[in-house]
C-alpha cells in the first residue's frame, strides 16, 4: 500500500482507503474519489506543486502531495 | 415588484449553472446583501407569461455537508433558515450532462430536502457531438422529477424553462433515491449506475486532454501563464489608461464649464471640487474593474483560470497562499480596487481575507507620481556601470519591497489569524469551453453596477468629506492675492492644514514638516493628489509639470526627509476608496481598520528607519 504522492507520472492505481478522516478526504469521496474508484496520475506542477489526477467520467482535479498523502492506493500498473 | 415564486439554481461548481443563470436573467440582477464576506449568489428576475419570478443562483456544492460560506449559504436558503432570502418555492436541480454522476451525487442528498424541483441538464450538445443521447424519460422516472435539457450559452431549452416556471405544479418533489444512511461509496455506486443508465456514452474530451498537454506543459505551460498573465497586466494597466485620461478630461472640462459660469465662492467649490470630483473619482476606477473583471470571468469560463492557479500554486504556496492568490495581486500592482475585488476568484475565505489584506501593499499605479516627484528631484540621474540609471534602480528597488513584504506578510497572516482553511485545497480542472458571450457582458456589467452602488456610495461621501477639511473654515482673503496664494492660505487655515500642524508631532520622528503632514492627509483622496496639495502649500503651480515643484522641494525638505516620505508612501494604505471597498469585501469597518493600521505602523516603522539611517550618513 501506497499514498498517491509516491506513485509515477502515468501510474494507475486503486483507492483502498484514507489515512486521515477529515474534511478534505470528506471531499474528495463527495467528488467521487472513493475506495475502490480507479485513478490516474497525469502530471505535477512545476517545483514539485501540486499532482493532477483523473478518475471516473473524465473527472481531473489537482491536489498538493502532502495532502494528497492522505489517499491511499494500490498499484496497478 | 411583487415576484410571484421564488425559484433557487442549485448545483455543483462547473455545472453551467451560472451561465444558465446570467442568460435566464440578464440585467435584471442585484447582488445579495449576505452579512460577512461577499458571497457570490445573485439574484435576479425573469419575467414570463405576465409574471415576474425571482431566481437565486445559489453558490455550487458537491453535497449538504458544507465547508465554507458559501457552501453553508446554499443549505440555509434551501432550509429556509436565511434571513435575507425567502425559502424557496421550487429548484431548478442543474447537472452537468458531462458529468453526471456528481450532479446525482449532489442530488441524492438534496432529494432529502423535499423541495419542488425539476433537473435540468447542460451541455448536452458536448455528448450528442460523441453521438451520445440522454435518456430523460429513465431519469425522470429514477428521480421523481421533470427532466429538460438545455445548452445555456446557445440558448437552446431556454424558452422550455422558462414555460415551466409558469408552471409551478409540474415542480415535484423527488422521490427518496437512495437510503439516507449509506456511505459515500454506496451512494456513488448508485449514481454511477444511474449516469450510465441514461447517457449511453462514457464522455470523453479529447480536446481539453490535448490542449491540456500544450497549457501545462513543464515549460511551454509556464511561458503561456507569463505571457497570458503580461497581456493581463497590460490590459488595465495601459489599456485602461485612454479610458481613464477621458473620464479624467471629461470631469476637469466639467469642472471648467462650472467655474466659468458660476461666480467665486463657496457654491462654486462644492460644485468642482467636492460633488464633480468626488463623482471623477470614483468613476475613474471603471476602466481597470471592467477591465480586470473582463480579463477574469474569460479566464474562468474557459477553463483556464484553473491551470492558471495549478502552474502558479507551489510558488504562492511559499508564503502559505494558492495560486489564485496570484490574480489578485497582480491585479493590484494597477490598482488595489479591481485587485480586492477580484479576491473573489479565491474559494477559500481564509486564503482570500489574506490576500485582500495585502493586496494594498502591491504598488499601485497612483503610488508612480508621487515616487516620480520625489525621486526626480532627489535622486541623481546618474548612471550605474554607464547602463542602470539609479533613478530606475530606485523606483525598481521600492516596488520589489512592497511585494515581498506583501507576500511574507501575507504568509504571516496565514499562519497566526487566518490559520487552517476549512475548505480543502483542491483545483478542479473544468473541460475548456467557449465563453457565453451574454453571460460574460452581464457578469461584468453587473459586478461594475455593483461597484458603484456599493463602495462607489461610500467613496464619494468621503471624498466630499475630504473637500470639507479643505475648504472649512474659510479664511478670509485680502483684495489682490493671486489665485495660487489664495488657495495656499485657504488649505493652510483649514481644518485639514490645522489637523496636520496638530498631528505634525506624530510626523515629526519622520522628519515631516507640517506641510508634509497635510500632504500625507490629503492624499487620502488619492495618493496622486499629494502633489496638488504640495503644489498648493508652496505656491507652485502643478497644472501644467511638475517642474516647479520639484525645484522648490529640493531646496525645501532635506534629502533624509524626501527619502522618508518614500518609505512612508511604500506601505501606507493612504486612500479612502481602497478601505471603501475592502470593507464591502470584508463585510465589516473592522477589517479595512485593521489594514489600514498594520500598514501605518509598517509605513512608520520604515520611514522611521530610512529617515535615521539617512541622517546618520
Amino acid at each position: 500500500m501506497m499514498n498517491i504522492a509516491e506513485l509515477p507520472i502515468g501510474a494507475l492505481a486503486i483507492i483502498v482507503g484514507f489515512g486521515i478522516v477529515n474534511d478534505f478526504t470528506e471531499r474528495l469521496q463527495e467528488l467521487g474519489l472513493t475506495p475502490g474508484t480507479t485513478l490516474k496520475i497525469i502530471r505535477r506542477a512545476p517545483f514539485k506543486g501540486p499532482l493532477e489526477i483523473t478518475y471516473g467520467h473524465s473527472s481531473r482535479l489537482a491536489v498538493r502531495p502532502n495532502e494528497g498523502a492522505a489517499i491511499l492506493v494500490k498499484q496497478i500498473c | 415588484m411583487t415576484t410571484s415564486a421564488t425559484i433557487a439554481f442549485v448545483g455543483t461548481p462547473n455545472s453551467g449553472k451560472s451561465t444558465l443563470f446570467n442568460v435566464l436573467t440578464g440585467l435584471r440582477q442585484k447582488v445579495g446583501n449576505f452579512p460577512g464576506v461577499t458571497v457570490e449568489a445573485g439574484i435576479g428576475i425573469v419575467t414570463t407569461g405576465g409574471k415576474h419570478f425571482q431566481l437565486i443562483d445559489l453558490p455550487g456544492t458537491y453535497s449538504l455537508s458544507p465547508k465554507s460560506r458559501d457552501e453553508e449559504l446554499t443549505l440555509a436558503v434551501l432550509q429556509g433558515r436565511e434571513s435575507t432570502l425567502p425559502k424557496p418555492d421550487a429548484v431548478v436541480f442543474i447537472i452537468d450532462g458531462t458529468n453526471v454522476e456528481k450532479g446525482l451525487f449532489l442530488f441524492s442528498h438534496f432529494a432529502e430536502l423535499g423541495l419542488p424541483t425539476i433537473v435540468v441538464v447542460t451541455m448536452i450538445d458536448a455528448i450528442k457531438a460523441q453521438g451520445g443521447a440522454l435518456d430523460d424519460i429513465t431519469l425522470e422516472r429514477e428521480l421523481g422529477v421533470p427532466v429538460l435539457s438545455v445548452v445555456g450559452h446557445k440558448g437552446i431549452g431556454i424558452e422550455e424553462l422558462t414555460d415551466q416556471f409558469t408552471r409551478l405544479s409540474d415542480f415535484a418533489i423527488p422521490k427518496k433515491w437512495v437510503d439516507s444512511s449509506i456511505e459515500h461509496h454506496e451512494r456513488y455506486s448508485s449514481a454511477r449506475e444511474l449516469a450510465h443508465l441514461v447517457i449511453n456514452i462514457r464522455y470523453n474530451d479529447k480536446r481539453s486532454e490535448l490542449l491540456d498537454r500544450i497549457f501545462l506543459h513543464p515549460i511551454i505551460g509556464p511561458a503561456i501563464f507569463l505571457i497570458v498573465m503580461a497581456l493581463f497586466f497590460q490590459s488595465i494597466f495601459t489599456w485602461s489608461k485612454p479610458l481613464m485620461d477621458g473620464i479624467d478630461g471629461g470631469f476637469g472640462w466639467l469642472q471648467d464649464i462650472v467655474s466659468s459660469t458660476l461666480p467665486e465662492g463657496l457654491f462654486r467649490s462644492f460644485l468642482t471640487k467636492g460633488l464633480i470630483a468626488g463623482v471623477g473619482s470614483v468613476l475613474i476606477f471603471l476602466p481597470q474593474i471592467l477591465l480586470l473583471n473582463l480579463f477574469i470571468v474569460i479566464l474562468e469560463d474557459c477553463g483556464y483560470l484553473s491551470r492558471a492557479a495549478f502552474l502558479v500554486d507551489r510558488v504562492m504556496g511559499v508564503f502559505s497562499l494558492q495560486g489564485r492568490s496570484f490574480i489578485p495581486l497582480l491585479g493590484s500592482f494597477a490598482c488595489a480596487i479591481p485587485g480586492i475585488m477580484s479576491a473573489r476568484i479565491i474559494p477559500s475565505e481564509k486564503d482570500r481575507m489574506a490576500t485582500m489584506l495585502v493586496a494594498p501593499l502591491m504598488t499601485c499605479s497612483a503610488r508612480l507620481p508621487v515616487y516620480a516627484l520625489l525621486i526626480s528631484a532627489f535622486v541623481p540621474a546618474t548612471l550605474i556601470g554607464g547602463f542602470f540609471s539609479l533613478q530606475g534602480m530606485v523606483l525598481g528597488g521600492l516596488y520589489v519591497l512592497a511585494a515581498v513584504s506583501g507576500l511574507l506578510i501575507a504568509g504571516v497572516f496565514k499562519r497566526t489569524m487566518f490559520r487552517g482553511s476549512k475548505l480543502p485545497f483542491l483545483i478542479e480542472f473544468p473541460p475548456y469551453r467557449m465563453p457565453s458571450l451574454k453571460s460574460l457582458f452581464v457578469t461584468v456589467w453587473n459586478r461594475s453596477k455593483e461597484f458603484l452602488r456599493t463602495a462607489g456610495g461610500i467613496i464619494l461621501v468621503l471624498s466630499v468629506v475630504l473637500w470639507a477639511l479643505t475648504e472649512f473654515p474659510r479664511t478670509n482673503i485680502p483684495a489682490g492675492t493671486t489665485a495660487i496664494e489664495a488657495s495656499r492660505m485657504q488649505l493652510e487655515g483649514s481644518l485639514a492644514g490645522q489637523l496636520g500642524k496638530v498631528i505634525q508631532p506624530i510626523f515629526a520622528p519622520l522628519g515631516f514638516d507640517w506641510k508634509l503632514t497635510i500632504g500625507v492627509i490629503g492624499s487620502f483622496a488619492a495618493r496622486e493628489v499629494f502633489i496638488s496639495v504640495m503644489g498648493q502649500l508652496y505656491s507652485a503651480d502643478v497644472s501644467a509639470s511638475d517642474t516647479p515643484l520639484r525645484e522648490i522641494l529640493a531646496t525645501a525638505i532635506g534629502l533624509p526627509t524626501a527619502l522618508a516620505v518614500l518609505a512612508f508612501y511604500v506601505y501606507a494604505l493612504q486612500c479612502i476608496s481602497t478601505l471603501a471597498v475592502l470593507k464591502r469585501e470584508t463585510g465589516s469597518w473592522k477589517w479595512a481598520g485593521f489594514a489600514f493600521l498594520y500598514t501605518f505602523i509598517l509605513a512608520y516603522g520604515f520611514s522611521f528607519f530610512v529617515y535615521r539611517i539617512a541622517l546618520a550618513w
